[in-house]
């Protein structure tokens, strides 16, 4: 690893450790609170980029309906999108929650033929190396955590750190609460499920209103339900309903 | 191919015939019963539950029960609007499905919060209730409740037959009329009327026309179908800026 690999590549190993206590001491914080659980998830699997050095990572939930939706990605690019969703109907993450196993492809290009539709979305998207880590809890595989790397395969050893992301991604589905009672797992994957759609309506008005495209229109979301100490989907659903000025949003205070 | 698209993805193994679903309500589609009532009543026959209704819960605040396959289930609705608290209460305003196993060992939290509603249910011979809120995203159309006189969950095929047969009757509540065809079917784009560009673009289509989010998401499926081509495609289009819709199209 060459220290001029900053953009793709894993931190500096003292950064590194630094970066991980400062994650987790976020996370832990995040999960004693009243936290949002796709909040939390985009959280993971942004420090799935920064720790791991991954070019992009993106998190699917078994629907329970036959399908894998997809609830927290690093980008908005409706490329990474499509390759993450995809996988509805085969590739290494739907195999990963069948098996509840890891499930890794080093080379896309020399192992094209086991999933050959994803192997060439995934090419086509600027991957070279896909690694899928299961959302598991006891003998249930809820979801995965799915990783890709544009140049080398996914390091080996960085995957009992994705293991424990992806541990805590479940414990941030299952562990949340809802208001008035403790909740069975199916009450949870399907509010978290519901929860990511409001925001992707919230993004469209966001994104309309303002002119900006759909990674902007999270990016603002995400820093106005922060710095306003508002739950991501709450605020999202105030957008969708018209009830908060998507301007306000945007530039993050109100227009005098 | 579509076997492994129909399998669970985990779970018992045990797959509800979703196929045998979609023909069942084709061919009492002769019959003089409303979507909604076809999807109760094809609960009742698939869940092992004893009865089914849903109610309509709008945005808007309207609410009313829409139909009920027995006595029982239609006094579950009643209560619950009289009462104003209940699961079904609960499903709506959370947007998260409520599934109670056993009304007379409920935690204690739901003792407190639905006091009445567990009283009557009870005394109506309802042991065991699920309700699933018929939502896409901030889209909230009402509630399907279920009901069984005996205790017991929902085993995972039944809890994925009950979130479809939602699907179903959101879309139906919405006035689609495929409703029934689109999520008992194979195809690919009944399928995608979940995945993301289809509730960004939603959410475009919402401002470019100035309506309610539920309106935008209807004006999206009319335009893809008087296009003849699969929603997804036309909500990439709009999200790519490559399609717009405006007032006087429409």
């Amino acid at each position: 690893m060459s220290t001029g690999d900053v953009a793709g590549g894993p931190a500096l190993e003292s950064d590194r450790e630094q970066l991980l206590a400062e994650t987790f001491v976020a996370l832990a914080d995040t999960l004693v609170d009243d936290y949002d659980v796709v909040d939390l998830l985009h959280q993971l699997v942004d420090a799935c980029v920064n720790l791991l050095g991954v070019t992009a990572a993106g998190l699917l939930l078994d629907d329970q309906r036959g399908n894998l939706a997809v609830v927290a990605s690093s980008n908005e690019e409706t490329r990474l999108l499509e390759v993450l969703q995809l996988q509805s109907d085969a590739g290494p993450c739907l195999e990963c929650v069948r098996t509840g196993v890891p499930v890794s492809v080093d080379d896309l290009e020399v192992d094209q033929d086991r999933w050959p539709v994803f192997a060439a979305a995934a090419m086509s998207a600027g991957f070279r190396s896909v690694a899928a880590v299961p959302l598991r809890l006891r003998t249930q595989t809820i979801g995965a955590l799915n990783m890709f790397h544009s140049a080398h395969p996914v390091p080996v050893n960085d995957r009992r750190l994705a293991q424990a992301l992806a541990d805590v991604a479940t414990i941030g589905i299952l562990q949340r609460r809802s208001t008035h009672r403790s909740a069975m797992m199916a009450e949870q994957l399907q509010h978290a499920l519901n929860s990511r759609i409001i925001i992707e309506q919230a993004k469209g008005v966001l994104a309309e209103r303002n002119g900006v495209d759909m990674d902007a229109a999270f990016t603002a979301l995400r820093r106005y339900a922060r710095n306003h100490n508002r739950k991501l989907s709450e605020l999202a659903m105030d957008v969708v309903r018209g009830e908060i000025d998507p301007t306000t949003v945007q530039i993050g205070r109100r227009v005098p | 191919m579509l076997e492994a698209n129909r399998a669970p993805l985990s779970g018992t193994g045990e797959t509800d015939d979703l196929d045998g679903w979609a023909r069942q309500l084709d061919d009492s589609a002769a019959e003089h019963d409303s979507v909604p009532r076809r999807i109760c009543l094809l609960c009742v026959r698939m869940l092992s539950i004893t009865g089914a209704g849903i109610s309509m819960v709008t945005n808007a605040g309207n609410r009313g029960v829409v139909c009920a396959t027995d006595d029982v289930s239609a006094r579950i609705e009643d209560l619950q609007f009289t009462l104003g608290e209940g699961p079904c209460v609960d499903a709506a305003q959370s947007g998260t499905p409520v599934l109670i196993p056993d009304l007379r060992t409920p935690d204690d939290i739901v003792v407190d919060r639905w006091p009445a509603f567990i009283e009557g249910a009870g005394a109506a011979g309802v042991r065991a209730v699920f309700a699933f809120p018929l939502r896409i995203g901030a889209i909230n159309v009402g509630v399907l409740d279920v009901y069984r006189s005996e205790p017991g969950p929902l085993h995972d095929g039944q809890l994925r037959a009950a979130l479809l047969a939602a699907d179903a009757a959101a879309l139906a509540l919405l006035h689609i009329d495929t409703a029934s065809d689109d999520l008992f079917s194979d195809n690919a784009d009944a399928r995608a009327t979940y995945q993301l560009q289809v509730h960004q673009a939603t959410g475009i289509v919402q401002v470019q026309l100035g309506v309610p989010t539920e309106e935008a998401f209807l004006m999206l499926r009319a335009r893809a179908f008087a296009l003849g081509r699969p929603l997804v495609d036309v909500a990439t289009d709009v999200v790519a800026r490559r399609l717009r819709f405006s007032v006087e199209d429409q």
